[in-house]
């Protein structure tokens, strides 16, 4: 089953008195479940085929189905929610919320669907944040956190409220090399337990190896493998 | 919304450098905006207190020939219309349950005459009956020389104010009849001035009425000497006269004569002269003689053929004092009669009797002190309005820039699930709590000022500082009412501080987050 399904994406961007073709015409689907690497030099188109995927960023021309619904039709608010209740993020550069300590950067999502009593919010925040070992830091602030440790409270917020998708840019770029490993596999283990798919783009070699599939992307194209 | 003031809250508290800015500001502009509500409350009451309370009334009845609403102190001397109809309008009066009390008054201007005086000065007569004026306005003025005037007894009151003035332009110092020690001290350069001024214990007034143009010189007993509560120097141009001698005064008929004005034809009978004027009059009790002063240095003018002389302690009982000329009738509502509702109701009920009068409330009638009044107000309000347009501003930059420096954390935030309303919630939370602590502390801070400050019994001698304070004393009121206002206008502040940081905060996106990173 396919979780996601692109056709025809073209992204475009002014810059200045120029148009920049991000995405030129992009056909790509990932089915449910897989651990997909967006590999690419800078300046690929890597991150905006993420960005459109998460719903960021938006397609100037093509389709883009997330779980079966065409995304380029939504309004704002469908947008929102469907990034809620469908979609986790990983971003490079961490992005917590820095006022909230860590059980409440996890259990943020969740308090936003207001779907789960605080019982149960703060159940699933506990879990994630044991599953990625940092039970002892669940008061800490992000600023009291290492790199590494932030990155992993992001991918227990990315998946406390059972996405379908967790898109992560270039999870282990701001890593050094060993903690970027334990993230891709924590990352890994992840895919392996919860089935979520995990798409994540990366222009480094050593972190490909994880990846059960790759997707090859330059100048804003698919490269055939 | 416990997550969102969560995150107010500490976000407030990581950036406290800024919250302290918008917070002194709230403060400040609570506490200002308090106390500029106080002392707008506390000058309408002042005003209230001291020209309806204490000089005419609610509102006040004129004929309505009379072309100018101003009846206090109308442009060059203009003449205020008679009234002729007093019972008339008595009857009408009394059935008005709204109406508590009510007086009428003869008010017009007179010259001073004076034989050694090239440049005659001049004075605002107030004709009454000094027994019901004092029921009308029994606490707006002390007597501080001399007595009350005796039931029907023609004579003068003369406030400090204008006794100042007729020394100042007319070098002429009254003194009240019979003498006795004053309350309060004259002046060091009347005292040492003494032998070169006129002493007198009477006045001799020659009334000013447009249509009338009298010649009629009245010599006025002067009994007593006031100084009125506050704004002396506006009420303390009225020398109260008895209403008889006032109405001889400015050549209207006196009461047993029935009649509205001299005519003129009588007029210049009159200006002919002679000692036996009486039979022209018939059984009118007016005496007319040469006139005689009791003063210490009578003046030359005394021996006017034409002057009344009104003879000491001697009642004037005419018929009926109430079927004379009146001007104005002065009226106090009952305790919480909205003015609007009364105005509207007497003003019918009098278009309804055929009166010709009508009815107008205190702040026209006062023309140039209420308008003097609704300014100062109405340039405090707008000060108090500037004050929260600076403070808005202010607050708009600060939280605007605030907006744009968590575009990581608010982009971030909406990436996550965050609709643009829980965006806007939080800064408008982060506002709201603000407002709530540094305002509500300014508005506390603001209450316990205003309540303090009639502690310090700051005063004033000078008219318009007087009317900003509504009386002599700076007494700043708050009342339940103005504390709301003070909380709306609060409230104003943190919605119109918060709603453009809020359009920008909303308007961040995801991609702006990232582009950003």
């Amino acid at each position: 089953m396919n979780i996601i399904e692109i056709r025809g994406l073209k992204k475009d961007y002014p810059l200045g008195d120029t148009l920049v073709n991000a995405l030129r015409g992009v056909d790509v689907t990932v089915e449910s479940g897989e651990f997909m690497s967006i590999v690419g030099p800078s300046g690929s188109g890597k991150t905006t085929l993420l960005n459109v995927i998460g719903c960021i960023d938006f397609a100037t021309e093509g389709s883009v189905q997330i779980g079966g619904r065409e995304i380029t039709a939504m309004n704002d608010r469908q947008i929102t929610d469907l990034r809620l209740h469908k979609i986790g993020f990983i971003f490079q550069t961490f992005n917590l919320i820095p006022v909230l300590d860590v059980v409440e950067n996890v259990e943020f999502p969740l308090l936003l669907m207001k779907s789960l009593s605080r019982s149960e919010i703060r159940k699933r925040a506990d879990r994630l944040i044991a599953e990625v070992g940092l039970q002892s830091f669940a008061k800490h602030r992000p600023s009291e956190l290492s790199g590494g440790q932030r990155q992993r409270v992001a991918i227990a917020r990315a998946l406390v409220t059972n996405p379908d998708i967790v898109l992560a840019d270039e999870p282990t770029a701001n890593l050094d090399s060993v903690t970027g490993a334990s993230i891709l596999e924590l990352m890994k283990d992840m895919n392996t337990q919860e089935k979520t798919t995990f798409v994540f783009s990366t222009h480094d070699a050593n972190v490909l190896k994880y990846a059960r599939r790759i997707v090859k992307i330059h100048d804003g194209l698919i490269s055939p493998n | 919304m416990r997550l969102i003031l969560l995150i107010a809250w500490r976000n407030i508290l990581r950036h406290r450098g800024k919250s302290l800015v918008i917070g002194a500001i709230l403060f400040l502009g609570a506490l200002l905006m308090t106390v500029g509500n106080g002392v707008i409350s506390g000058m309408a009451a002042g005003v209230e207190k001291n020209i309806v309370n204490g000089f005419m009334g609610d509102l006040v009845l004129i004929s309505d020939k009379q072309k100018s609403d101003n009846i206090l102190f109308e442009m060059m001397g203009a003449a205020i219309e008679p009234v002729s109809n007093y019972k008339a309008i008595k009857e009408i009066l009394q059935k008005q349950e709204f109406v508590d009390r009510f007086l009428p008054v003869g008010k017009n201007l007179a010259m001073v005459l004076k034989e050694d005086e090239a440049t005659p000065s001049g004075a605002y007569l107030l004709g009454v009956d000094f027994s019901d004026y004092r029921k009308m306005f029994p606490d707006n003025f002390k007597l501080i020389e001399g007595r009350w005037p005796r039931p029907g007894e023609r004579s003068l009151l003369a406030p400090a104010f204008a006794r100042q003035q007729f020394y100042d332009f007319a070098n002429l110092w009254l003194v009240p009849e019979g003498g006795g020690k004053p309350l309060e001290p004259w002046p060091k350069e009347v005292v040492g001035n003494l032998k070169n001024v006129t002493v007198s214990t009477n006045i001799v007034m020659m009334g000013m009425a447009s249509d009338v143009n009298t010649t009629t010189d009245i010599r006025f007993p002067v009994v007593g000497v006031v100084k009125f509560g506050a704004l002396n120097k506006i009420f303390g141009h009225f020398c109260l006269v008895d209403i008889e001698s006032y109405r001889e005064c400015l050549g209207y008929f006196t009461a047993s004569n029935k009649a509205v004005e001299v005519p003129k034809e009588e007029k210049r009978l009159l200006d002919m002269g002679g000692n036996d004027l009486d039979s022209l009059f018939g059984s009118a009790p007016l005496v007319v003689s040469n006139a005689r002063s009791s003063g210490s240095k009578p003046p030359s003018g005394a021996t006017s053929p034409l002057t009344l002389s009104l003879s000491k302690g001697e009642p004037s009982a005419p018929a009926n004092v109430e079927d004379g000329v009146y001007n104005l009738v002065f009226i106090k509502l009952k305790p919480g009669v909205p003015y609007r509702e009364a105005l509207s109701r007497l003003n019918r009920a009098l278009a309804d009797g055929k009166t010709g009068i009508r009815a107008i409330p205190w702040n026209k009638a006062s023309g140039p002190i209420g308008s003097m009044a609704l300014i100062i107000k109405s340039a405090l309000f707008i000060f108090v309005t500037l004050l929260f347009c600076v403070a808005i501003i202010i607050i708009v930059n600060t939280l605007t820039m605030a907006a744009l420096e968590r575009t990581s954390e608010l982009g971030m935030m909406r990436a996550v699930g965050a609709r643009k309303s829980f965006i806007g919630g939080m800064f408008l939370g982060e506002t709201a709590i603000l407002s709530a602590l540094f305002g509500g502390a300014g508005l506390l801070t603001g209450i316990l000022a205003v309540k303090l400050i009639p502690l310090f019994k700051i005063t004033s001698d000078n008219d318009m500082v007087q009317i900003l304070y509504g009386g002599d004393v700076f007494h700043p009121l708050l009342a339940a009412p103005d504390i709301v206002l003070s909380l709306f206008q609060l409230a104003a502040v943190t919605v119109f501080a918060a709603v453009y940081p809020m359009s920008v905060a909303r308007g961040i996106t995801p991609l702006d987050a990232i582009s950003k990173d």
